[in-house]
């Protein structure tokens, strides 16, 4: 490695020079990388126990408030070390970077090796302990013709196209060695692999980052047979560009959902009951340039428009709720309510009205009378429903508090009273400002739209490819040499050979590899194998 | 037949048809072992090798009863049977004793057959822990991204079981034997015959007395320390099985599993123990778990990469550190530690295999914590 360290006169500046040097090689030696991997795995342990401030906020919030979790004093403590963020922690930052670092300093040299590998080696010749496989064999041809013939048979080895072996020949004496064929492979392969598999991780990296930079994603919900929306900044309810994400990128195109369909299995006694079957909105999309088309959005389709994708995100019902007060209309509009399990909420303010109204909205979808009443289930369909409505007058205190689209603040509200409603009835509350009637008016459904603009899902795949690849090369090429090299002469003349190889990996493959091999340049030269031991005589080596 | 008879049918094909067959399989299978005087090669006589023929019909019959399970199951719900907990760690067992067979015969190490039927039994009746009667599959679900993404996770983690086996046979066999034990070749490369006579047993085939064997395993036997094996099997188990204590209701039932799966492992760890003497060398065992984990490693990745692109497709983003892709993460950074500290020589041994018995560790307790503790997008009907 690099940051060679003068010895040691006692210079402030040497002293640095060598701390910096010290810790670079700490840094990029292979051990300190996987302590860092281990760290990695330890964090994201951490993050797979603790939940994720960017996954599920209500829950860190309960951890907080010690409703769920060790407990509000340990959760302090967590989120004191940020283990609420992990991924979004300094400390993760620092180790993301100190892997690419070491990554980096290990990856250079590597790099260079391995193009000088690739340009100018030359396969070695045969030495004693060069190999680890040998097979000797017996023919009735020269030397010169196993020789050439080893070099035919490695030669018609080929890899697309390109010959599998690189092939030396060498006449006897040359490097002091003796006459043989010497070859090599796995040179491109086995460390060009393991070179892909870690430099994907820069593709996947930038990608990654220059996609949170570039990307664009906003939700919006959208009433059964209303208006929809424009894509435009203002008219998403969550709304999460990048940085550099401007808002004239927005297309203008608009959405209308004219239908929604969902069901499940409704016997409570079937296999699965319960289950959703069906999850599909039908939607129109105009374009800005006034061109419409029809289009379907299901759970593993996606719809793309413009090359953004929509997604259905959640769904839930829709109420229309006109709330008067003395006769005059203070609220008409449909509700969004929110699945809760079992039932459905909502809320309604209406600060037109004097003073303000508000209304909790609870729906039970399926709720068919029985003889004390609406008998609630807790199945989501539709099929009697019945809302259960709670007035509040007083003061909303919106814009004064921290409001939620479903929840009343009822701190500054006073309850008017409780009652059942059906679809189309009317109930009537005596309130300070003058009658308030509440009138469910009708029931219809909405659906949650993710839209997404994510320009690097090419760049991704190009990673996952890369990396793929690169492993699986990293794991099954292999680098071996094989040498074929001749021995001498058997006393009534015959020629005595030596196919040797070695592998560097993958012993058992090779060792198969180069008994196919030696049978096949032993049929060429109508050679029979002799082991070892069985050496005819007069061969001298 | 009706669904309902199919799905019996499905039920009685698993438990007892196939598991009693893998049970059959690994006791024979290893009881052929101790007929064999040459740990592995049936040179004491046609007993050992009989016994062995025995043991892998057994074995292959109970691959088929399981295929047939596998079938039957699908045509009850109409669906592949890849969809909740139950019915990928079933296809977990399979693959891994379909595999581990195959694997072992290709190497001609058909000694190692008994302990890969060890395996399969052991994942079978997780499995069957988690039994659920076949159902219809949820929409979100009901796309080829999941035979792909599922497939390769689920056969990634029956490779990784079957090379953990054969990391914890390692350890096994390198405390039996201690360094004495290891073969010539041991650290560099053998010379010639992937069989060479490379066990533990030093002996000269066929020329030891089965009386004079049997000394000589139960010496090797001795130097595994049951006590510690069954105490430190005991507590690993626990770094897994704490999850069922916590996540079932009530709480007692959670425990009484968390025994059972403990105890199921101890037990398991103690078979192996007693045949750890008719083990093949340290370096076969270690090669072999090598290029298991290698394997599943490449199916792990990329299944995770088939998993990202389906989330990206589903739910409109490829990664959001949900506890299941975190999970997948940990453990896939688990096994890179493991294969990168061979390759690059730092660790190798008995520390890279505790490295590979922490990573299993890591797959089994985030499967089951992303699947039972916490909620996420995964959490669909258990999967």
């Amino acid at each position: 490695m690099s940051g060679g360290v003068p010895d040691g006169s006692p210079s402030p500046a040497r002293f640095v020079w060598g701390s910096v040097g010290m810790g670079w090689r700490w840094l990029t030696r292979m051990r300190t990388a996987l302590w860092m991997l281990l760290w990695l795995g330890v964090l994201t342990a951490v993050a797979t126990v603790v939940p994720q401030a960017p996954n599920v906020p209500s829950t860190v919030e309960a951890w907080l408030a010690g409703e769920e979790g060790p407990g509000a004093g340990v959760s302090q403590l967590l989120l004191q070390v940020g283990a609420f963020d992990v991924y979004g922690a300094p400390i993760f930052l620092a180790l993301l970077l100190a892997l690419f670092l070491s990554l980096t300093a290990c990856l250079i040299p590597r790099i260079r090796a391995w193009v000088r590998l690739v340009r100018y080696s030359r396969p070695p010749l045969l030495r004693a302990g060069s190999g680890n496989i040998a097979a000797t064999y017996v023919t009735s041809r020269t030397p010169d013709e196993v020789l050439d013939a080893a070099d035919a048979q490695l030669a018609a080895s080929r890899v697309l196209g390109w010959p599998r072996w690189r092939v030396r020949r060498a006449e006897t004496g040359e490097e002091g060695a003796p006459a043989q064929v010497a070859a090599e492979t796995g040179l491109w392969s086995r460390e060009g692999g393991s070179l892909t598999f870690h430099l994907s991780f820069y593709v996947l990296l930038a990608a990654i980052v220059f996609g949170q930079l570039l990307t664009f994603e906003g939700q919006r919900g959208v009433i059964e047979g209303e208006p929809g929306f424009t894509d435009a900044a203002v008219s998403y309810w969550m709304y999460d560009p990048g940085r550099w994400f401007a808002e004239d990128e927005h297309t203008g195109w608009r959405l209308d959902l004219d239908g929604f369909a969902v069901d499940w299995i409704r016997d409570p006694l079937a296999p699965g009951a319960g289950q959703p079957t069906t999850f599909r909105s039908d939607v129109s999309i105009t374009r800005a340039d006034g061109t419409s088309f029809e289009g379907v959005v299901e759970g593993n389709r996606p719809l793309t428009v413009d090359g953004r994708k929509i997604h259905q995100l959640d769904w839930g019902y829709a109420t229309r709720m006109i709330v008067r007060e003395d006769g005059r209309v203070v609220h008409d509009a449909f509700v969004t309510t929110q699945d809760r399990t079992g039932f459905f909420a909502g809320a309604v303010k209406a600060p037109a009205a004097e003073p303000d109204v508000g209304l909790e909205l609870f729906l039970y979808p399926f709720a068919p009378d029985g003889p004390d009443g609406p008998r609630l289930t807790g199945a989501p369909w539709a099929e009697a429903p019945i809302l259960l409505v709670s007035q509040w007058t007083g003061d909303l205190q919106l814009g004064l508090t921290q409001q939620f689209i479903n929840e009343l603040d009822v701190s500054a509200l006073e309850l008017g009273g409780i009652g059942w409603l059906r679809p189309g009835d009317t109930l009537a509350f005596d309130g300070p400002g003058g009658t308030i009637e509440v009138e469910f008016a009708e029931l219809r459904r909405w659906v949650g739209f993710q839209v997404s603009y994510r320009p690097q899902l090419p760049w991704l795949l190009l990673a996952g490819g890369l990396l793929s690849v690169g492993l699986i090369t990293a794991l099954y090429a292999y680098r071996r040499r094989v040498w074929v090299v001749v021995d001498g002469e058997t006393k009534d003349g015959r020629t005595l050979y030596r196919v040797v190889g070695r592998a560097f990996q993958r012993q058992d493959v090779a060792e198969e590899e180069h008994a196919a091999l030696a049978a096949a340049l032993a049929g060429r030269l109508d050679a029979e194998r002799v082991d070892e031991e069985r050496v005819p005589e007069g061969a001298d080596a | 037949m009706t669904q309902a008879e199919l799905a019996d049918l499905s039920r009685i094909l698993y438990s007892p048809v196939t598991l009693a067959h893998y049970v059959g399989a690994a006791v024979v299978l290893l009881g052929a072992l101790t007929q064999n005087v040459d740990g592995g090669k049936p040179a004491g006589g046609v007993r050992g090798l009989l016994t062995r023929r025995v043991g892998l019909a057994l074995a292959w019959t109970g691959v088929a009863t399981h295929v047939a399970h596998e079938v039957v199951r699908g045509l009850a719900q109409s669906r592949l049977p890849l969809g909740n907990m139950f019915e990928v760690t079933s296809l977990m067992a399979l693959v891994g004793v379909a595999g581990g067979l195959w694997y072992v015969r290709s190497r001609r190490r058909d000694e190692l057959a008994g302990f890969v039927m060890l395996c399969g039994t052991l994942v079978l009746g997780l499995a069957l822990l988690m039994y659920a009667e076949p159902g219809p599959l949820m929409p979100i679900l009901d796309t080829w991204w999941r035979h792909f993404h599922v497939s390769l996770l689920v056969g990634g983690m029956g490779v990784f079981a079957a090379g953990f086996v054969f990391i914890a046979l390692y350890l096994l066999a390198d405390t039996a034997r201690g360094e004495d034990g290891r073969g010539p070749g041991a650290g560099g490369g053998r010379v010639h015959g992937p069989d060479g006579p490379e066990s533990g047993l030093a002996a000269e085939p066929g020329s030891v007395a089965v009386a004079t064997e049997a000394l000589t395993a139960a010496a090797l036997r001795a130097r595994i320390p049951a006590v510690k094996l069954a105490v430190g099997t005991f507590l690993g188990t626990s770094l897994v099985s704490w999850v069922w204590a916590v996540s079932m209701d009530p709480t007692a039932d959670g425990v009484r599993r968390m025994l059972t799966v403990n105890a199921t492992m101890v037990v398991a760890a103690l078979v192996a123990r007693h045949f750890a003497p008719y083990l093949p060398s340290t370096d076969v065992l270690d090669s072999v778990a090598h290029r298991l984990v290698a394997f599943a490693f490449v199916l792990w990745t990329v299944g995770t990469i088939a998993g990202a692109m389906w989330a990206e497709q589903s739910w409109g983003r490829f990664w959001g550190w949900d506890p299941k892709e975190t999970g997948a993460f940990l453990a896939w950074v688990a096994y890179a530690g493991y294969l990168h500290g061979r390759a690059t020589r730092g660790v190798r041994g008995r520390r890279a295999a505790w490295i590979g018995v922490g990573a299993f560790v890591t797959l089994m307790a985030t499967y089951l914590v992303a699947n039972y503790v916490i909620v996420g997008l995964h959490s669909y009907a258990g999967l």
